[in-house]
């Protein structure tokens, strides 16, 4: 997930950015600096879903990615807490699967990670034995329907959708609980599909399991028309199911950045992954070319 | 209650047409048609009768009390009873039970009923689906609909409900003039700007994207 940058105003783009800023330092706070490293704009969407839309505190302060100017961040609350917790164990756990899927030699990276985050993971559980276990549950049914070869994509989505639908499961109102888990569900039901999708030309090369290429029956990683279609109802349904959901809470302060994400950001992401054109991210030298034609008048 | 300015988001100074507009967008969004068979139906249904009361309260205030103006709102209020579809009859008592336990929410003891039952006609399948949906296993519950449709070309239960899997979304409630749809937006997903837009001043890009 991306916040759509272009179809919001500059305030909302800002008050984003102070959440992310606000969640890397709960990290930081909560597990030392290493866990920062974790930090992504999955992450902070979790949080702001989490959080109770009440206007943010503000604070200022210098951090590594900023070491001379003061940024401006917003102060953790309770909810923030919360999504730093799970996103801790989803990271850990997301790391060992990566070990799970690689050689040796290929998982080293993945190893390196879940070393570092282990005794964060370890605090984070005991904080959230819930939400721990949701996640051990759920990767392990994932795992087993990859070596099965299930060709079922919502069941395989069903996984990954549950696990991050049952991060709403502490959440006291129980309207709120049950608009969450919806959201959330069909947010991972979206991003798992969407990621499969992003997938299918490097499975398709590698014969790694992809249960889009599986339930079309795409061999080459191309679409068909038919497929195509197909997909794309299916990812507006989820859709459907999250603005509803989304309708049905108030969010506060994060009503204009989520509205604008649900009903144009997403639809822009899954159009980019089905033209191909998602994974022609930017380098590193690139965005600073870039930044360049930017900053010049 | 609760102010009915307040419920329907506009200020008291609001003119009679724009209090009907905001009336008309909320009633849009929370119309049973955008929450066919969902399972926060029961939720846009509450939000619904408080929009509906909110709008008639003000009619009645601004016409000085007169009870004539509920008449006069053009509400939605008639739509109550259509958030939860209402099943036809079924061809066993087994999937009767199994129909029963849709509407009422009770979605394990639909499951477990289908799982039991040997005869895998349309209805069954029709039926199965529509457990799919309200799992949110959209693909599943689309595949079983059809099923349903071919053994029963003709059942406009069965119809309707694939009709609403393939097109349904094309009507969904969407804010301002956008469409909804994955192959209907511009797709100008504007990558560079997204990640020149570093957020950790400068040195965070490689966080990004």
């Amino acid at each position: 997930m991306r916040p759509p940058v272009q179809d919001l105003p500059e305030e909302e783009t800002e008050r984003f950015r102070r959440a992310y800023c606000g969640l890397c330092h709960t990290l930081g706070r909560r597990y030392g600096s290493a866990a920062r490293f974790i930090l992504n704009y999955d992450f902070t969407y979790l949080a702001i879903l989490l959080s109770e839309g009440k206007p943010e505190e503000i604070r200022e302060a210098r951090c590594f990615a900023s070491p001379l100017r003061k940024r401006a961040y917003q102060e953790p609350d309770e909810a923030m807490e919360l999504a730093a917790d799970e996103s801790v164990i989803l990271a850990y756990w997301q790391a060992r699967d990566g070990v799970s899927d690689h050689d040796w030699l290929h998982g080293l990276k993945y190893r390196g990670v879940s070393a570092v985050l282990e005794p964060a993971c370890r605090k984070a559980a005991a904080r959230r034995p819930g939400f721990d276990q949701a996640v051990r549950r759920q990767l392990a049914a994932l795992g087993e329907l990859e070596q099965t070869g299930c060709d079922s994509m919502d069941r395989a989505a069903d996984a990954f959708a549950a696990l991050l639908g049952s991060a709403a499961q502490e959440v006291e109102d129980p309207i709120r609980r049950r608009v969450l888990s919806q959201l959330l569900y069909h947010l991972g039901r979206w991003v798992y599909l969407v990621d499969a999708a992003d997938d299918l030309k490097k499975d398709a090369a590698s014969g790694n399991y992809n249960p889009v290429a599986l339930r079309f029956g795409l061999t080459d990683g191309v679409w068909t028309a038919e497929a195509r279609r197909e997909f794309a109802a299916t990812l507006d349904h989820s859709i459907h199911m999250m603005t509803t959901a989304f309708e049905l809470w108030d969010f506060g302060v994060w009503q204009p950045l989520l509205e604008t994400t649900l009903y144009t950001g997403l639809f822009r992401v899954g159009k980019a992954v089905l033209d191909g054109t998602f994974r022609a991210r930017p380098r590193g030298k690139d965005i600073k070319k870039s930044k360049n034609v930017e900053e010049s008048p | 209650m609760n102010d009915p300015y307040q419920i329907l988001g506009v200020p008291e100074s609001a003119t009679d047409e724009e209090i009907k507009k905001a009336y008309r967008e909320l009633a849009r969004k929370y119309h049973p048609d955008n929450y066919h068979d969902n399972p926060l139906a029961d939720l846009a249904q509450e939000k619904m009768k408080e929009i509906n009361a909110a709008y008639e309260q003000i009619n009645k205030q601004r016409s000085g009390g007169h009870s004539g103006a509920s008449g006069a709102s053009g509400g939605y209020g008639g739509y109550g009873g259509a958030y939860r579809q209402q099943y036809g009859q079924s061809s066993s008592s087994v999937l009767q039970q199994v129909r029963i336990a849709i509407q009422t929410g009770n979605i394990s003891r639909a499951e477990a009923l289908l799982n039991n039952y040997g005869d895998h006609n349309a209805e069954w399948n029709f039926l199965k689906g529509a457990v799919c949906y309200r799992r949110g296993w959209l693909d599943e519950a689309k595949r079983y609909y059809q099923t349903a449709c071919q053994m029963d070309p003709g059942n406009p239960e069965y119809r309707q409900a694939l009709e609403f899997m393939e097109n349904g979304t094309r009507t969904a409630y969407h804010p301002g003039d956008g469409q909804f749809g994955t192959e209907l937006c511009g797709g100008n997903l504007c990558l560079p700007l997204c990640c020149l837009w570093s957020l950790c001043n400068g040195g965070g890009y490689w966080f990004c994207c």
